[in-house]
């Protein structure tokens, strides 16, 4: 039972693909939508390289102020799946310990050094109004009242 | 004391791990489960209570958060993770019918949430009391 589900998800895994320049990334696997989209967006594994994604998977029971601990058949699965889906880019490595996405060089380029009032750039659907599709195109954006994207 | 804790935390892991392959199960035959958990930790016990389960719910313990924070003062609303502002569906059964239903998920989810909250993993007689509670409240 177990090892048939794990089949069938590396399966569906390997199809997780964003079509290139397109801006959307989804449908991501049901697990890891599940696993890794309940307190937030599940975020695209391509905006992200395989050492940040290992480095977010190793601290998952100190996961940014949050316990977010998976039992190890589960934290395996998606790990291989973030590590295969994951961007071979500099641009997309992580700058600091915790591995933010929304602190690569990509990232703060394409966003500008500060967010919003109260906002968190980790809050995607904050702008991104189709994000936990996996759809950040442009058409879907939609800023928060004042905010504009400083250089 | 924390040998008693241990055992049922013992108790609730093997209980998770052998679930994960079982079909749903309703939240009367949780707290049948809990119950015996919380017998074994404790040979005095005798049934859970709606009452202290609210307070526990509603409760700081110590720390920043309570279960309130993210599960709202009426769990038979949505409430809003404290840190990201996601949506979370409504924890009282009344409300979500998917409560209570998938053992891994709550064990999962009680392991996480009393962690952040007490800093600590919850008794089995906290989370019956609970899940006593959360049954009696009405959307
Ligand atoms: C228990 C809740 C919870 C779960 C489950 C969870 N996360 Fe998170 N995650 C958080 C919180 C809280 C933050 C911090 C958000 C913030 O700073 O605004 C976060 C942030 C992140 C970030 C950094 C976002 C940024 O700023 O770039 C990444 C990457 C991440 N999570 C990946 C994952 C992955 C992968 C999984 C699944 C294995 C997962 N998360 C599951 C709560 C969770
Ligand atoms: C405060 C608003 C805001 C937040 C929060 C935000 N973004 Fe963006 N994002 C933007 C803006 C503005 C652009 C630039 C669009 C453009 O270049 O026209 C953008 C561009 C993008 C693009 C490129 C799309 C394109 O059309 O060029 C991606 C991918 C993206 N963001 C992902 C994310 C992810 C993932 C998160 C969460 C971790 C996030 N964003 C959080 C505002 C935001
Ligand atoms: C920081 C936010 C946060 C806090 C605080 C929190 N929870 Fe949760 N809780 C969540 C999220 C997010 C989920 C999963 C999303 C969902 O299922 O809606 C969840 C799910 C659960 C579930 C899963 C129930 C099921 O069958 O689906 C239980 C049980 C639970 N929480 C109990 C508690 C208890 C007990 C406390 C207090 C000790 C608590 N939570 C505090 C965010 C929180």
């Amino acid at each position: 039972m177990k090892a048939t589900l794990l089949s069938a998800f590396l399966l569906i895994a390997a199809t997780g693909n964003a079509l290139a320049g397109s801006h959307v990334y989804g449908p991501f696997p049901a697990d890891y939508v599940e696993e890794c989209g309940s307190c937030h967006v599940a975020f695209p594994p391509q905006l992200l390289t395989a050492p940040g994604w290992q480095r977010v998977m190793e601290q998952l029971d100190k996961h940014y102020g949050a316990d977010a601990s998976l039992e190890d058949k589960r934290r395996t699965a998606i790990a291989d799946f973030l590590r295969r889906s994951a961007s071979t880019r500099d641009k997309h490595a992580p700058t600091e310990a915790s591995a933010r996405l929304s602190r690569t060089a990509w990232f703060a380029r394409e966003h500008g050094p500060t967010p919003p009032a109260k906002v968190s750039f980790a809050e995607c659907t904050a702008c991104h109004t189709a994000a936990d599709r996996g759809d950040y195109s442009e058409r879907s954006i939609k800023l928060p009242a004042g905010w504009r994207r400083a250089r | 004391m924390s040998i008693r804790i241990l055992a049922a935390l013992a108790i609730a892991t093997a209980g998770a791990v052998v679930s994960s392959t079982a079909a749903a199960i309703s939240p009367a035959e949780l707290q049948t489960s809990l119950a015996a958990e919380a017998r074994q930790a404790d040979p005095a016990f005798r049934e859970f209570s709606a009452q202290r389960g609210e307070t526990f719910y509603r409760a700081k313990h110590g720390g920043d958060w309570s279960c309130s924070t993210c599960h709202t003062d009426n769990p038979a609303m949505p409430g809003n993770h404290a840190v990201t502002n996601k949506a979370v569906k409504p924890l009282a059964p009344a409300a979500n019918p998917d409560r209570f239903t998938n053992p891994e998920k709550v064990a999962k989810w009680f392991k996480r949430n009393c962690n952040d909250v007490l800093k600590r993993a919850c008794t089995a007689q906290e989370k019956g009391d609970l899940v006593a509670w959360l049954l009696t409240v009405k959307p």
